[in-house]
C-alpha cells in the first residue's frame, strides 16, 4: 500500500495490484452454463505443471497456456466475448473507473467470540469467576432451542470477501499494475479478482473503456503511466492555494 | 644529503604523487535518506522499485535536503486558510519515521511556553520549501525525551538565521546531555530498552540500578534480528546517482 496525493493536497491510501500472466481460458455459453449470461473462464498466475495430474491440464492445453494457479469465472454479455488464449493486461482498466476486488481474507484460525463477532465479553474483575471472554447467554427460555447461525467461536478468516466501489487512480502499463483506492482483502502477494463495480452509483462511470479488452498487439500505444485527472503528478511543482 | 663515499648521491626517484580521488570519496560519504532502505518483509521488491521511481521524480522537482534527527529545520507548507496561503514552522527534528513515499519527520518547538510538535510528510505536495537552519546530529536517533526535558532545550528562535556550514565537512555531533523535568515522565527513559545517551540522569543510584533489571543483553546476539543493509544500500545509491544525473 502506498500514499497518493490529489491536486488539492489530500492524501489517499492506495493498494497496488499486479496483473500477472492472465489469460482467457474458455468460453461457456449461456445455455451450457444455465445462467443468465455467458461466462468466460480466466486464469491467473503461472505455476509449475508438475504438481497436478494430466487430467487437470486439459483446460490449459486447449487454450495453449501454462498451468495457472487460480481459475475464476466472469459473467459476460455476448458482445464482450474474447477468444480463449488472449492475454489480459492492466490496461483493460482505466483511471477514474470503479472496481470491486474479491480475495480470500487472512486466516486467523480458531477464534473466540470476542474477536470473531465483536462481543463485549465480561468485566475483568468485580467477582467474575473464570468468565472474561465467553459469549454469555446463547438463547432465551421460550425458544427452547439455539437458532441456526448463532454466532459462536469457530474458524475465522480464509473466506472470500469483496470490497466494493474502489476507485482506480493510476495504471502502470509497463509493469501491469493497477492502483486501487483503499484497502483490499487478503495478505500481501495473494491472488485477487478485480471486476467492474456492480454498485448502482457507478453504473455509468466508464466513459470509454477498452471494449472487450485491451489488446497488446493492436494499434493503440499507451504511455507508461495513466493517471486520473485529480492525481498530483510528481513532475508538477508543489501545490499552492491561490 | 651527505653520502658515505664522497661520490654524488644515488639518484632517488621523486616520490610518487598521492592522488586523492575526491569523486570516489564524495560518493562514499554521500548521505542516503533512511526512507529509501526497504524494510525486511515478504513484499515484492517491484513495489519498492516503483515507489523509488516516484520518490526520485519528486526529488528532481523539489529538493529535499540532507538532515538528521537533531537538526533544526524550517518548513513552509501551503495552507488554504492562512492569509498568505502558506505557513512556516521552525523546529528541531526529533524523529524520522516511515519508509517509501509515506516517510515523515516530526519537528518540535516551544512557542509562547507551549510545546508544539508537527509531523510532516517528506513527499507531500503541500510542502513548498524545507530549509536546514542547523545541520547536526545528536547522540540518539529518537529525541522524544525532549517532551520531558526542560523547555529550554526545545526552544528555537523562529527567525533563526541558517548556520553557515562548509561543504565536505564532517557532520558535527552535538554531545549535549539534556536535563529533565522531575518525574513522572511520559516514558521511563532510564530503562535500557530506549538506550538513551543524551540525558543527564539525576536519579539516585539505586533507581538507575533498578532500571537495569529490564535489560535484555541477549538481544544484541540475536542473529534473526540482524538486517545487513550494506548491499541493498549500495544498489540503491547507484540507482539514485544514475537517475538524478539524467
Amino acid at each position: 500500500m502506498m500514499p497518493i496525493w490529489t491536486k488539492s493536497g489530500e492524501k489517499h491510501p492506495v493498494t497496488l495490484l499486479k496483473v500477472q500472466d492472465c489469460h482467457v481460458l474458455r468460453y461457456v455459453s449461456k445455455e451450457e452454463s444455465g445462467g443468465k449470461t455467458a461466462k468466460l473462464l480466466v486464469g491467473g498466475k503461472n505455476v509449475s505443471p508438475f504438481s497436478k495430474p494430466e487430467s487437470a491440464h486439459e483446460i490449459f492445453k486447449e487454450a495453449g497456456v501454462p498451468r495457472k494457479q487460480k481459475v475464476t469465472t466472469f459473467n459476460v454479455t455476448d458482445d464482450a466475448i474474447i477468444k480463449p488464449g488472449t492475454p489480459l493486461y492492466a490496461a483493460h482498466f482505466r483511471p477514474g473507473q470503479f472496481v470491486d476486488v474479491t480475495a480470500k481474507t487472512i486466516g486467523k484460525g480458531f477464534q473466540g467470540v470476542m474477536k470473531r463477532w465483536g462481543f463485549k465479553g465480561q468485566p475483568a474483575s468485580h467477582g467474575q469467576t473464570k468468565t472474561h471472554r465467553r459469549p454469555g447467554a446463547i438463547s432465551t427460555n421460550q425458544a427452547a432451542k439455539v437458532y441456526r447461525g448463532k454466532k459462536m467461536p469457530g474458524k475465522m478468516g480464509n473466506i472470500y470477501r469483496t470490497s466494493f466501489g474502489l476507485k482506480v487512480w493510476r495504471i502502470n502499463t509497463k509493469h501491469d499494475i493497477i492502483y486501487v483506492n483503499g484497502s483490499v482483502p487478503g495478505h500481501t502477494n495473494c491472488l485477487v479478482k478485480v471486476r467492474d463495480s456492480k454498485l448502482p452509483t457507478y453504473k455509468d462511470c466508464n466513459k470509454n473503456p477498452p471494449f472487450p479488452t485491451f489488446f497488446a498487439d493492436g494499434d493503440e500505444e499507451l504511455p507508461e503511466d495513466l493517471f486520473d485527472e485529480e492525481i498530483f503528478q510528481f513532475t508538477d511543482p508543489s501545490v499552492t492555494f491561490a | 644529503r651527505v653520502s658515505s663515499d664522497g661520490k654524488p648521491p644515488k639518484f632517488q626517484p621523486p616520490p610518487k604523487p598521492i592522488i586523492i580521488d575526491r569523486k570516489t570519496q564524495k560518493e562514499e560519504r554521500r548521505f542516503l535518506s533512511p526512507e529509501f532502505i526497504p524494510p525486511r518483509g515478504r513484499t515484492d521488491p517491484l513495489k519498492y522499485y516503483i515507489e523509488r521511481k516516484d520518490m526520485i521524480q519528486r526529488r528532481k522537482v523539489f529538493s529535499i535536503p540532507e538532515f538528521y534527527v537533531g537538526s533544526v529545520l524550517a518548513v513552509t507548507t501551503a495552507d488554504p486558510y492562512a492569509s498568505d496561503k502558506s505557513k512556516r514552522f521552525v523546529g528541531i527534528c526529533i524523529q524520522r519515521g516511515g519508509k517509501g513515499l509515506g516517510a515523515t519527520f516530526v519537528l518540535r518547538n516551544v512557542i509562547e511556553d507551549q510545546g508544539v510538535e508537527i509531523c510532516y510528510e517528506l513527499y507531500s505536495p503541500r510542502i513548498q520549501a524545507i530549509e536546514v537552519l542547523k545541520l547536526e546530529k545528536r547522540l540518539d536517533e529518537n529525541l522524544m525525551y525532549l517532551r520531558d526535558a526542560l523547555p529550554e532545550y526545545s526552544t528555537f528562535d523562529v527567525n533563526m538565521k541558517p548556520v553557515p556550514r562548509m561543504e565536505h565537512e564532517e557532520i558535527p555531533v552535538n554531545k549535549l546531555q539534556v536535563r529533565m523535568k522531575p518525574k513522572p515522565w511520559s516514558k521511563r527513559w532510564e530503562r535500557p530498552k530506549y538506550n538513551i545517551k543524551g540525558i543527564k540522569f539525576e536519579l539516585p543510584e539505586h533507581k538507575m540500578k533498578a532500571a537495569q533489571k529490564w535489560s535484555q543483553p541477549w538481544l544484541e546476539f540475536d542473529m534473526l534480528r540482524e538486517y545487513d543493509t550494506s548491499k541493498i544500500e549500495a544498489k540503491i545509491r547507484k540507482e539514485l546517482s544514475e537517475e538524478l544525473e539524467k
